[in-house]
């Protein structure tokens, strides 16, 4: 198995089960945009698409990824076409998965086909069988390391492990979740005023920190932060015996993720998702990345409905590179406004 | 001297059509809004009146209002970035007023998603602000090929979606369905017959008279009115063939038109290129319209699924330009122009790519369908002046 693992295989939306991914015996790793300037990927890809979807490629066509392989995963209208300007402009292998827009009981059987295609083709990519065992031990790997990241962020947001555990092996980042709980457990969570962040990827550490240094205490629904590791799962993981639990399981998880715009959910999910978990903030930030389209139709409303429930809300909208000091101005005097 | 356009007769004919469409609306009791892409088969089959945001947007654009109705929603918080039929709309709503006295209020929305993310999260909008249910008809991507699995999971949607029709509206008539089929068969085989016309040197017709009068095909598909239209269209199109009549007058060039039209610059489009002689033939867009049903099939539910799944849009690059080459072989183009369409990221993403898998030279302007704030003439003239050039040579 460790011999595989030196292989990566990259993902884009964290709606990528990477348990299947981790049990044929690769390594997921996320594919995110570094903060600098875009050059090559302009003659592929127009400007008005994000700063994540440009600077990944960027990153592509420079050469700075050691992938074997990529999966997209059917999110936003940019990364379902990404994946065939990335398949024309390397080596490496793409494949699609269909996760469902529609979320409800009734695509739930869909979803599992697609999952069960994932399955084969990861056996085929790594050449090896997804026995029960190796998919139950991946399961209960991210189970736990989900889990541990979750208490970890109840004490103390940690937007450095979050980030890691998107793309390092996930036993190694356990370990070190786990003695970095044990280092704050007990201690008192930052106080300062309580900001809800809600937006897309912000893979730069900076840019929290700067939120922090303002004098917030921080929740967040970001897709690099605490969506990562969200789950409502379903039932037990030592539950789990069959195969097809397992599938049935990693199904049933991914529907219960913490909600995106990209996905549509019954009664408004996403909604009534981040209004309740506004509550007890004192105020929310957008941190929306430029020409993210599923994150730009949902924000008028939300905010709204925030500001009705007496919520102070402040739009910074990313594209990278992106310069910490001349948010920096704008975080610190929505403090003040406080 | 300037080059003019040379209107059809039928225009006028659509333009009366267009104006008993919208007038319908305001009298209609079952209203339910409907993206272009979707199956509007169901709703006629139920007499729904379908409501099309997406032609309420291209009619704003072209009578040049774009920017006055999209400036209401951006006001309200909704993005430059997005979409602009999107943002017109929406400004409508909050405007009450639009070119055609506003839409009506929908009862549903039925939103497919084999066109663009977008229709999803904009009917999600329009659906709290006036209160009524959003049915999602989702279908996956075919970025290769057509998994069994993706009609099934279609198929059933449909099926869903009827259940959705009957709970509101009693229950759904199968002949009436049948007889809807059957006409929107007709009305697409007439259509394909028009837009084939292009084929004839030099060619009776060019893009912007198709783009002119695609409303019926996409907003009447399933009623009497397409078979109908389109076999008089067709008949005017054979006078001029007939009489030696051109689209454009000593046609030098043939060209294929790639994305959504810049409706509010038309007839700026239409008389560069007829000075240049050049007759943009056929277009990707309205010819997105020409799936044929096999309705023969036993079951037709299950060829809608694939005839809805299978559409341009919900396609990957290599399939894109398989269909481009083939519009490039039946029309014998010299050329592609491609439209890099700020407001539609899935038409527009991976045209660089495209661009090196079609068989004729191309060239990529920027701009905008609705929004004419990102337009710049001096830059696309140029642009095309110099493709024009190295047709020449």
């Amino acid at each position: 198995m460790e011999a595989v693992r030196g292989k990566k295989i990259g993902y884009l939306c964290t709606f990528t089960p990477k348990e299947l991914i981790w049990a044929a015996g690769f390594l997921p790793v996320r594919i995110l945009a570094k903060n600098q300037p875009v050059s090559l990927a302009n003659s592929h890809l127009q400007t008005y698409s994000c700063s994540q979807a440009r600077g990944s490629l960027e990153r592509l066509l420079k050469g700075e990824l050691d992938l074997a392989g990529v999966i997209f995963t059917r999110s936003c209208d940019t990364l379902m076409r990404l994946a065939d300007v990335w398949e024309k402009n390397s080596a490496m292998r793409v494949y699609n998965l269909e996760f469902p827009t529609k979320i409800r009981d009734s695509t739930l059987d869909f979803f599992k086909r697609e999952l069960y295609d994932l399955k084969s083709t990861m056996e085929e990519w790594s050449g090896r069988r997804i026995g029960r065992e190796e998919l139950i031990t991946s399961i209960r790997l991210y189970g736990e390391l989900e889990r541990t990241l979750k208490e970890l962020f109840e004490a103390q947001p940690d937007y450095e492990i979050v980030l890691k555990a998107q793309s390092h092996k996930p036993d190694e980042v356990l370990k070190e979740a786990k003695n970095r709980l044990s280092e704050v457990r007990g201690s008192e969570r930052d106080r300062g005023r309580k900001v809800l962040v809600t937006g897309s990827v912000c893979p730069f550490l900076e840019i929290t920190d700067l939120i922090a240094d303002a004098g917030f205490s921080i929740i967040d629904d970001l897709c690099t932060g605490t969506r990562f590791f969200t789950f409502e799962t379903p039932k037990n993981e030592s539950e789990i015996a069959s195969i097809d639990d397992a599938m049935e399981f990693l199904a049933r998880k991914y529907f219960l993720k913490a909600p995106c715009p990209t996905k549509n959910y019954e009664n408004d999910g996403r909604f009534s998702y981040l209004l309740e978990r506004a509550k007890d903030v004192d105020a929310v930030i957008f941190l929306l990345m430029k020409f993210c389209e599923p994150h730009f139709f949902d924000y008028p409303q939300l905010k709204e409905k925030l500001e009705a429930m007496g919520k102070k809300t402040l739009l910074l909208e990313l594209e990278f590179p992106v310069s910490p000091e001349q948010l920096r101005t704008r975080i610190e005097a929505f403090y003040e406004t406080l | 001297m300037v080059a003019k356009m040379r209107r059809l007769d039928a225009t006028k004919r659509m333009r009366e059509i267009m104006l008993g469409y919208y007038l319908q609306g305001r009298q209609a009791e079952k209203i339910g809004w409907i993206t272009s892409g979707a199956p509007v088969e169901f709703l006629y089959a139920m007499d729904i009146y379908p409501v099309y945001p997406e032609n309420h947007g291209a009619l704003i654009g072209a009578s040049k209002q774009g920017p006055h109705f999209a400036s209401f929603a951006e006001e309200r918080g909704f993005s430059q970035d997005l979409c602009s039929y999107a943002r017109c709309d929406l400004g409508c709503i909050f405007a009450e007023t639009s070119p055609v006295d506003g839409l009506p209020r929908p009862d549903f929305l039925f939103a497919c998603n084999n066109i663009c993310n977008t229709v999803v999260k904009w009917y999600e909008v329009v659906g709290r602000i006036f209160k009524s249910p959003v049915f999602l008809l989702d279908v996956p991507f075919v970025r290769k090929e057509v998994k069994e699995s993706y009609i099934d999971y279609v198929e059933a949607q449909l099926y869903d979606f009827i259940t959705f029709l009957e709970k509101r509206y009693g229950e759904f008539d199968e002949s009436k369905f049948r007889k809807v089929l059957k006409l929107s068969v007709e009305g697409v085989e007439r259509y394909r017959e028009v837009l084939l016309m292009g084929r004839h040197k030099p060619s009776p017709l060019t893009c912007f008279d198709a783009f002119l009068n695609m409303a019926p095909i996409v907003c009447l598909r399933g009623t009497s009115i397409p078979p109908i239209f389109y076999a008089e269209l067709k008949r005017e199109l054979d006078d001029r063939i007939r009489n030696g009549i051109s689209a454009v007058e000593d046609e030098r060039y043939r060209i294929l038109w790639d994305n959504i039209p810049v409706w509010y610059r038309m007839r700026w489009f239409s008389e560069f290129f007829m000075e240049r002689k050049a007759c943009l033939v056929a277009d990707t867009y309205t010819n997105a319209w020409t799936a044929l049903l096999d309705v023969s099939k036993r079951d037709p539910i299950r060829a809608l699924a694939e005839t809805y799944t299978g559409i341009h849009l919900n396609l990957g690059i290599d399939l894109v330009a398989e269909r481009i080459n083939g519009l490039i072989d039946t029309f014998d183009v010299d050329g592609v122009v491609i439209h890099s369409n700020r407001s539609c990221k899935p038409y527009s993403f991976g045209q660089y790519e495209i661009q090196r898998l079609i068989d004729v030279p191309s060239v990529v302007i920027e701009a905008d369908m609705t929004d004419s704030r990102v337009f710049s003439e001096s830059q696309v003239e140029n642009r095309l002046e110099a493709f024009i050039e190295t047709l020449q040579t």
